[in-house]
C-alpha cells in the first residue's frame, strides 16, 4: 500500500546501496576509545580486484604520497561470499580497528571474499590522512590515475576534545559497549537534517524533562571534526511543527556559523548526544569516527546517488533502543505532517507502547474498589481467632489480643458516650506504649479516624494540628496538650471508665447495626507543607488492608512474627509497624522513647524480645549496625525493611557479613504518606551492597508506578520525570484542602485511574524497577522525616526579629546519614543573637526540622532572576570553627579553644573535643548540644566517641538530661570518681 | 557469538607445526586474529628440520578457513631486530596485540652429560628456548602495558619442573623460562598484563599438526624409532601421552578472560608425570 511519505527524489529510490552503512553498522561490542581519532572508508570492489591492487600499484601510490613506511597493503582471504554474516563481521572488525600515531597512520586492508568480490578497508588517523586522500586511494585502487600529491594537506591534531566524554545513555555497568543499529529515517531530501535534529531535540527535551535541548553537530564534509553545539532553549511545546523545524534550521545555521561556539572550547558540559553528517557516493561508506564521539551519536550518510542512510551509536541496552525508537517516530511524524499541530500533541510513544510502559509499572487497568476490610474488623477477626496470644508488649507488661480488643471496645464505648458526630476525627496524643495502640483501635472501633500527634512535638504544632483537623476530642496524657478552647482532652483511663460505666449505646465493638465502611478514613497523618503549614493526609481503611494483602504473603507475615513499634505515631512508617503486625497475628513490641534513641539499648531489646521483623530508616540503621557489631549474640530478625528515605545499600555491607540474605531478607521500600506507607519493594542483596544500587524495586501488587513529564505524559523507561503512583494505596486527599488535593491527586489521562503526583524524581527501568532520583522541589528527608524547607523558612520568617530567611541543606557523606542537616540564614531587624531566634523556632518545629546552624547575614544574595542565590551564602557557622592546631587530627584533636572556664585535660577536654567534631563548631562549657545543631543521631555519635575514649558509660537519656557541656562533664567526672571508688574497696 | 577470543589479536611463535599450530587453529575457532611466527629455516646445531615456511603458510590457511585474519612472519627469535620488526608488522595490521604464546623452542642439541655440552650448543639452546621468549616479551609488552591489557603464555615443559638425564641445556632453559614467567608476572601485574607458564609433558607427535618433538627427544636419547611412544608411555600415570589439543586448551584458557586473575602461575599438562 502506498503511503503519503515526504517528497523524495524518485531517482533515489530503490537503488540498493552497494556498501551501505547498515551493513557496516548493526553490531554490539566494546570499542577502544582511541577509535575516536580515526576514520574509515570502506569501498566495495564488485568484481575481481582491479589491476592496481593485483600489481602492487597501490603500494607505490601509498609510498609516493605518504612515505615509504606506509606502503603496505594487507590482503586477507575471507572464506565466505560477500553477503555472508561472517564476511560482514570481518569487514566491521577491520573497519573499526584503530591505527596508532606512532606506527603507520593508515592501514589498507583488502578483504577478498570467496565469490571473487572484495572490500577495500582504509583506516586512518583523521589528523594525518584526511577523507579526500582516502577517496583518492580508492579511486586509484579502482583503476584511476594516481594524483601527484595528496589533494588536501594533512591537518595537525589539536587537543582531543573527546577526552571530555564521560556519560552514557544506558546501563552504566555496560559503559564502553556500543550498540550500533540502522536508524530508519524518512526519505527526505532536502530537509532531513532539520527533521532529524528536531526529533533528537524534542526527544532529549522530553527525556530530560528540562524543556531544552543541546546537541553536538559534526559536519565532516567541511573537514571540521570538532563538534559545534546546537542549542534549543527553550523548546516551547505549544509551538507548531513548522515553526519549530524552522527554529531548528536556524539553530543549525547558527551552530555551523560558529555562533554557538564549539563544544570543546566552552566551559559548558559536553553534549550528550549529537549528529555526524557525511556524504559521498553509495559505493563507499565513510565512518568519520570508529567510536562514537557523543555518548549517543546518530550518523547520517547523505548519498549523491541514493537515499540517505543513518545509524545510531548508543550504549547497549533497552533504554537506548527505546530512545532510538522515539527519535525514529518523531522524525517520521515531522516528515509526514509539516505545519501540523503543536509539538505538545505529538506523543513520544504510540498508544500500544504507552500501555506497555504502564503495564511495566504494574498497571492492569483501574483497581477494583469493591470489597476491602476495615482495620478494626480485621483486628476483631484476629482477636477472635487468637484471643489469648500476646498482642502488645511494652515496659508495663503484655496485652493479649482479647484484652486489647476489650480495652479498645471500652474506649470506643467511651467515645460513643461523648456523643460525637459519626465518622469524625479524634486526636491521639500519647507516649509510645500500649495505651497508644488501645486508643487508636478504640477510635477506629467507634467509627472515627485517629489523628496521631507526637507528644514530643512542640505544643504550638500540636495546637495547630488540633485546630486544623477540627478535633473535638484528643486522647492525651496529662499536660502533653495545650489547652485549646472547644477541645476536650481525655486520658485513656477516663475514656475506658466512661465506656465501662457508660451511657446508652456503649458496648462491644461489634454490637449493633454496622454502617462502618472500608471507605471511611482510618487516620489523618500530618506531613510537612511547603507553604509553611503541615497538611493532613486522609487515608481510608481499605488502603491499609490493601497494603497487607500486597505484602503479607510475599513477606510471609504471620503469627510467629515479633515486630517493633519504633517510629513516632506521627510518622506513617508506624502505620505499617502497628497494623502490619496486629492484623497478621504478630506480637508488637513497643520500643520506649529513650530506647529508640540509644542504639545499644535498642539492639539489646531486639535480642531479648527475639524480634523477627524490623523496620528502620537508613539513618537509624547506620547506628544500629554499629551497635550490632559490638554485640556477640546474633539477632533473630528475618525481615529487615527500609523506608522513609533513600537507602545507600553500601551501608548494609557489615550487616550482610553477619546475616545471610537467606536467613534475613532485606527489603528497601519506597513510599509516601499519600500512598499509604509503601509503593515499591526492592529485595536488597549483597550485590546491591557492593554496587550501591539506587533501585527501589517494582510496584507492590495493587500499586502502580509511572514516570511522567510536567504535562502528565507517560515517559518511556530510562527517561527521568515525576513519579506518579496509582492503585490501591492512593489516599483520599488533604484534609480541608480541596485545591491542593486537586493539584496533587489527578486523573490519569490514559487509564482514568486516580494518581498521586509524588513530586519525587524517578526513572523507570526497562525491567519495571524504579530508580529514585530525589525531589523535584525542595523537600528533603532528614532522618526519615519528610521536611519541606519552605516550612522551616516560614517558621523563621514568622519571628518578629527576622526580616528575611533562607534555608539550605548540607548533604552528608554517604556513610554518615546523621550529617544531613539544615542551615538557616536570617536577616535580622534588630541586633540580637541568632541563637535566641533558634531557641524560639525550637518551640514551633519538631527537633528534626530545627536548623543545625543559624547565621545572621546583612542581606540575602539574589540571582539575576531574583531568587535566593544559595551559592553566594557564607559558610554556615554559628561561630568560628576551632583554628587548626598541630594536634587537630591526633587522638585528642580539636579539644583546644575557649572552653568556658574548664581546665585543660581530662574528660572535660575530651568531651569538648568530641562535641566540637560532631557539631563542626567550637564548643565551650556553656554550650547546649542541641542549640549548636545537635540531633538524636549526633547524640549517638557523641556517646560512641566517648565510649571509644574510655570515658564512663552515659545513657542517651542522661545525655538529653545533661545537654549543656559543663553539666555533662560534671556527670562524667562524677561517674569516673564512682568507678574509681569502686575499684578501691 | 560468545567465542572466548572474539576480536583479539594473538601472536604465536613456533606456529608452523605441533603445539603452535594446534594453538593457532583453536584460537582461530575462538574468534582470534593471528600473527603466526616461525623460523622458516633449519638451524646449524639442531639435528632435525625446523618449521618450514610452507608449514607456516599451511597453519595460516587452516586459520583463515576458520575465519581468522592472519599475518605470518619468518622470524628467528634469536634476532634482536627481526623480532621487533615482526611484532611491529603485527601491530600495524591488528592495531593492538592482546596475547602472546611463546611456543618456539628446540629440543636439541642434547643427549650428552653436562660437561660434554659444547659452548656453542649450550648458548644456542638458551638463546632459543629462554632468550627468545624474553625478546618476544620485550617487543610485545609495551603495547600491552599501555593498553593495560594482555596475556602472555610461555610454553615451558615438565623439564622446567624436574630434571631429565642428558638434557641439561633444555632443562636449564625451561627452568629459566619459569623464572622469567614469575619475574615478568610481577613486573606487569600492576598493569594488568598477565604472564603464565605452561608445562606440557610428553606430547604425542600428532601427524595432523606435523609434530616431531617427541621423536627428536627419543633420538637424542637413542631410543628405537618404532617403540619410543611405548617407552614414554611407561612413565605416564594416566597411561596416555599428552595430546597437542590438551596443551592448546590450557593455552586458550590462560590467554582468555577466564583466567583474568591468574598470573605468575605454572600450569602443568603432563598426564600426571610430575606428580610422582
Amino acid at each position: 500500500m502506498a503511503t503519503t511519505t515526504a517528497p523524495t527524489d524518485p531517482a533515489c529510490q530503490d537503488v540498493p546501496p552497494a556498501a551501505s552503512l547498515a551493513r557496516v553498522a548493526a553490531f554490539r561490542r566494546p570499542l577502544p576509545a582511541e577509535g575516536r581519532a580515526c576514520h574509515a572508508l570502506i569501498a566495495r570492489l564488485p568484481g575481481p580486484p582491479p589491476a592496481p591492487l593485483a600489481a602492487g600499484r597501490l603500494d607505490g601510490v601509498l609510498r609516493s604520497w605518504l612515505g615509504p613506511t606506509w606502503a603496505r597493503l594487507w590482503e586477507t582471504r575471507v572464506p565466505a561470499p560477500y553477503d555472508a554474516p561472517a564476511s560482514r563481521e570481518r569487514m566491521r572488525r577491520e573497519a573499526l580497528r584503530p591505527v596508532h600515531d606512532e606506527r603507520s597512520p593508515l592501514r589498507a586492508v583488502l578483504l577478498r571474499y570467496s565469490d571473487g568480490s572484495a572490500d577495500l578497508v582504509l583506516v586512518a588517523l583523521r589528523s594525518r590522512v584526511p577523507r579526500a586522500v582516502l577517496d583518492e586511494i580508492v579511486d586509484v585502487a579502482s583503476g584511476g590515475a594516481p594524483p601527484v600529491a595528496p589533494s588536501v594537506p594533512p591537518v595537525e591534531p589539536g587537543t582531543p576534545w573527546w577526552s571530555r566524554l564521560d556519560r552514557k545513555l544506558g546501563d552504566p555497568g555496560r559503559a564502553g559497549t556500543v550498540d550500533v543499529r540502522p536508524l530508519d529515517l524518512p526519505r527526505l531530501h532536502p530537509g532531513l537534517e532539520r527533521v532529524l535534529v528536531g526529533a533528537l531535540a524534542l526527544a532529549q527535551s522530553r527525556y530530560s524533562g528540562e524543556g531544552t535541548a543541546r546537541l553536538g553537530l559534526i559536519d565532516t564534509d567541511g573537514h571540521r571534526y570538532e563538534p559545534a553545539v546546537v542549542e534549543m532553549n527553550p523548546i516551547d511545546e505549544e509551538e507548531g511543527t513548522t515553526r519549530f523545524l524552522a527554529r531548528v534550521g536556524a539553530a543549525l545555521d547558527a551552530a555551523r556559523g560558529g555562533a554557538s561556539g564549539s563544544a570543546s572550547s566552552s566551559g559548558e558540559p559536553f553534549p550528550e548526544l549529537g549528529v555526524v553528517f557525511s556524504s559521498g557516493p553509495a559505493d563507499r561508506v565513510h565512518l568519520p569516527f570508529l567510536a562514537p564521539p557523543f555518548p549517543l551519536t546518530v550518523q547520517v550518510a547523505q548519498r549523491h546517488d541514493g537515499p540517505p542512510e543513518a545509524c545510531c551509536w548508543v550504549g547497549e541496552g533497552a533504554v537506548s533502543a527505546t530512545f532510538r525508537a522515539c527519535v525514529e517516530r518523531l522524525a517520521h511524524r515531522f516528515a509526514k505532517a509539516p505545519g501540523a499541530p503543536a509539538l505538545a500533541t505529538i506523543p513520544l510513544m504510540d498508544a500500544g507502547e504507552t500501555a506497555r510502559v504502564l503495564r511495566l509499572g504494574g498497571s492492569a487497568g483501574p483497581p477494583s474498589r469493591t470489597g476491602g476490610t476495615r482495620i478494626d474488623r480485621r483486628f476483631e477477626e484476629m482477636a477472635r481467632r487468637r484471643p489469648d496470644v500476646v498482642a502488645v508488649v511494652d515496659d508495663g507488661g503484655t496485652l493479649t489480643y482479647r484484652r486489647l480488643d476489650e480495652r479498645a471496645d471500652a474506649v470506643a464505648a467511651g467515645l460513643r458516650a461523648l456523643g460525637l458526630p459519626p465518622a469524625g476525627r479524634v486526636g491521639v496524643c500519647l507516649e509510645r506504649d500500649a495505651s497508644l495502640i488501645i486508643a487508636m483501635l478504640g477510635v477506629l472501633k467507634a467509627g472515627h479516624a485517629y489523628v496521631p500527634m507526637d507528644p514530643h512535638h512542640p505544643r504550638e504544632r500540636l495546637g495547630y494540628v488540633t485546630d486544623d483537623a477540627g478535633l473535638p476530642v484528643v486522647i492525651a496524657g496529662s499536660g502533653s496538650l495545650p489547652a485549646i478552647p472547644g477541645v476536650r482532652a481525655f486520658s485513656l483511663g477516663d475514656l475506658e471508665d466512661l465506656g465501662e460505666n457508660g451511657g446508652a449505646g456503649a458496648g462491644g465493638g461489634s454490637a449493633g447495626p454496622d454502617d462502618r465502611s472500608a471507605d471511611d478514613p482510618a487516620y489523618v497523618i500530618y506531613t510537612s507543607g511547603s507553604t509553611g503549614r503541615p497538611k493532613g493526609v486522609v487515608v481510608p481503611h481499605r488502603n491499609v488492608g490493601a497494603l497487607l494483602d500486597a505484602t503479607a504473603e510475599d513477606f510471609a507475615l504471620g503469627t510467629g512474627d515479633v515486630w517493633t513499634l519504633f517510629h513516632s505515631s506521627a510518622f506513617d512508617f508506624s502505620v505499617w509497624e502497628i497494623w502490619g503486625c496486629l492484623l497478621t497475628g504478630g506480637r508488637l513490641v513497643v520500643v520506649p522513647y529513650w530506647t529508640a534513641r540509644d542504639a545499644d539499648a535498642f539492639r539489646s531489646l531486639l535480642a531479648e524480645q527475639r524480634i523477627t521483623i524490623l523496620n528502620q530508616t537508613p539513618s537509624a540503621f547506620s547506628h544500629l549496625v554499629r551497635a550490632d557489631r559490638r554485640a556477640r549474640d546474633d539477632l533473630s530478625v528475618r525481615l529487615l525493611v527500609f523506608g522513609g528515605e533513600p537507602l545507600d545499600a553500601r551501608l548494609l555491607a557489615p550487616w550482610f557479613a553477619r546475616y545471610s540474605p537467606a536467613r534475613c531478607r532485606v527489603v528497601n521500600m519506597f513510599g509516601i504518606t499519600e500512598t499509604t506507607v509503601h509503593v515499591t519493594a526492592h529485595p536488597v542483596t549483597p550485590a546491591d551492597a557492593v554496587a550501591g544500587s539506587r533501585s527501589v524495586g517494582r510496584a507492590l501488587p495493587g500499586w502502580t508506578i509511572s514516570v511522567r513529564d510536567l504535562r502528565g505524559r507517560v515517559l518511556p523507561p530510562g527517561a527521568a520525570g515525576e513519579i506518579h503512583v496509582g492503585g490501591a494505596g492512593v489516599a483520599d486527599g488533604y484534609l480541608g484542602r480541596p485545591g491542593l488535593t486537586a493539584e496533587r491527586f489527578v486523573p490519569d489521562g490514559v487509564t482514568g485511574e486516580r494518581l498521586y503526583r509524588s513530586g519525587d524524581r524517578g526513572r523507570l527501568l526497562p525491567d519495571g524497577r524504579l530508580e529514585h532520583l530525589g525531589r523535584l522541589d525542595d523537600q528533603v528527608k532528614i532522618r526519615g522525616h519528610r521536611v519541606e524547607l519552605g516550612e522551616i523558612r516560614s517558621a523563621l520568617a514568622a519571628d518578629p526579629r527576622v526580616v528575611a530567611a533562607v534555608v539550605t541543606v548540607r548533604r552528608a557523606p554517604a556513610d554518615d546519614p546523621a550529617g544531613t542537616r539544615v542551615d538557616g540564614y536570617v536577616v535580622l531587624a534588630e541586633t540580637c543573637d541568632p541563637r535566641h531566634v533558634l531557641a524560639d523556632v525550637r518551640r514551633v518545629l519538631p527537633d528534626y526540622m530545627v536548623p543545625a546552624t543559624l547565621t545572621a547575614i546583612p542581606e540575602i544574595p539574589l540571582t539575576a532572576n531574583g531568587k535566593p542565590d544559595l551559592a553566594r551564602l557564607p559558610p554556615p557557622a554559628a561561630r568560628p570553627v576551632p583554628a587548626p592546631t598541630g594536634r587537630m587530627d591526633g587522638p585528642d584533636g580539636g579539644a583546644e579553644g575557649p572552653n568556658g572556664g574548664i581546665g585543660p585535660g581530662g574528660p572535660a577536654a575530651e568531651i569538648l573535643g568530641i562535641w566540637s567534631r560532631c557539631l563542626g563548631v567550637a564548643v565551650t562549657g556553656d554550650d547546649n548540644f542541641f542549640e549548636l545543631g545537635g540531633n538524636s543521631l549526633l547524640v549517638l555519635q557523641a556517646i560512641t566517641a566517648m565510649r571509644e575514649k574510655g570515658l564512663p558509660e552515659i545513657s542517651v537519656r542522661d545525655f538529653y538530661a545533661n545537654s549543656t557541656a559543663h553539666r555533662l562533664i560534671s556527670l562524667v567526672e562524677a561517674r569516673r570518681r564512682g568507678e574509681e571508688a569502686e575499684a578501691i574497696p | 557469538m560468545s567465542r572466548s577470543l572474539e576480536g583479539r589479536a594473538i601472536v604465536i611463535t613456533g606456529a608452523a607445526r605441533g603445539i603452535g599450530r594446534e594453538c593457532a587453529v583453536r584460537f582461530a575457532r575462538e574468534g582470534a586474529d593471528l600473527a603466526l611466527f616461525d623460523i622458516g629455516e633449519d638451524l646449524v646445531g639442531v639435528g632435525y628440520p625446523l618449521g618450514a615456511r610452507e608449514q607456516l603458510a599451511h597453519t595460516a590457511e587452516l586459520c583463515e578457513a576458520d575465519g581468522a585474519a592472519v599475518v605470518t612472519a619468518a622470524v628467528d627469535v634469536r634476532d634482536p631486530t627481526g623480532v621487533p620488526a615482526a611484532v611491529g608488522a603485527a601491530l600495524e595490521r591488528f592495531g593492538a596485540i592482546d596475547g602472546l604464546v611463546n611456543n618456539a623452542g628446540i629440543a636439541a642439541p642434547a643427549g650428552v652429560a653436562v660437561h660434554e655440552m659444547s659452548e656453542a650448543d649450550w648458548a644456542l639452546m638458551l638463546d632459543v628456548d629462554l632468550s627468545g621468549a624474553w625478546r618476544m616479551i620485550k617487543a610485545v609488552a609495551p603495547g600491552m602495558v599501555e593498553r593495560r591489557s594482555g596475556s602472555i603464555v610461555n610454553v615451558s615443559s615438565t623439564a622446567g619442573l624436574v630434571g631429565y638425564r642428558h638434557f641439561s641445556g633444555y632443562v636449564a632453559a625451561k627452568h629459566g623460562l619459569i623464572g622469567l614467567t614469575k619475574a615478568a608476572a610481577l613486573d606487569y601485574a600492576p598493569h594488568r598484563v598477565r604472564v603464565n607458564a605452561l608445562c606440557p609433558g610428553s606430547v604425542r607427535d600428532d601427524p595432523l599438526v606435523e609434530g616431531r618433538m617427541l621423536v627428536e627427544i627419543a633420538r637424542s636419547l637413542k631410543l628405537p624409532d618404532e617403540e619410543y611412544e611405548q617407552v614414554f608411555l611407561r612413565d605416564q600415570p594416566m597411561n596416555a601421552l599428552v595430546e597437542p589439543g590438551d596443551v592448546a586448551s590450557a593455552a586458550l584458557w590462560l590467554t582468555g578472560d577466564g583466567s583474568c586473575r591468574v598470573t605468575g602461575t605454572v600450569l602443568t599438562v603432563d598426564a600426571g608425570f610430575t606428580s610422582r
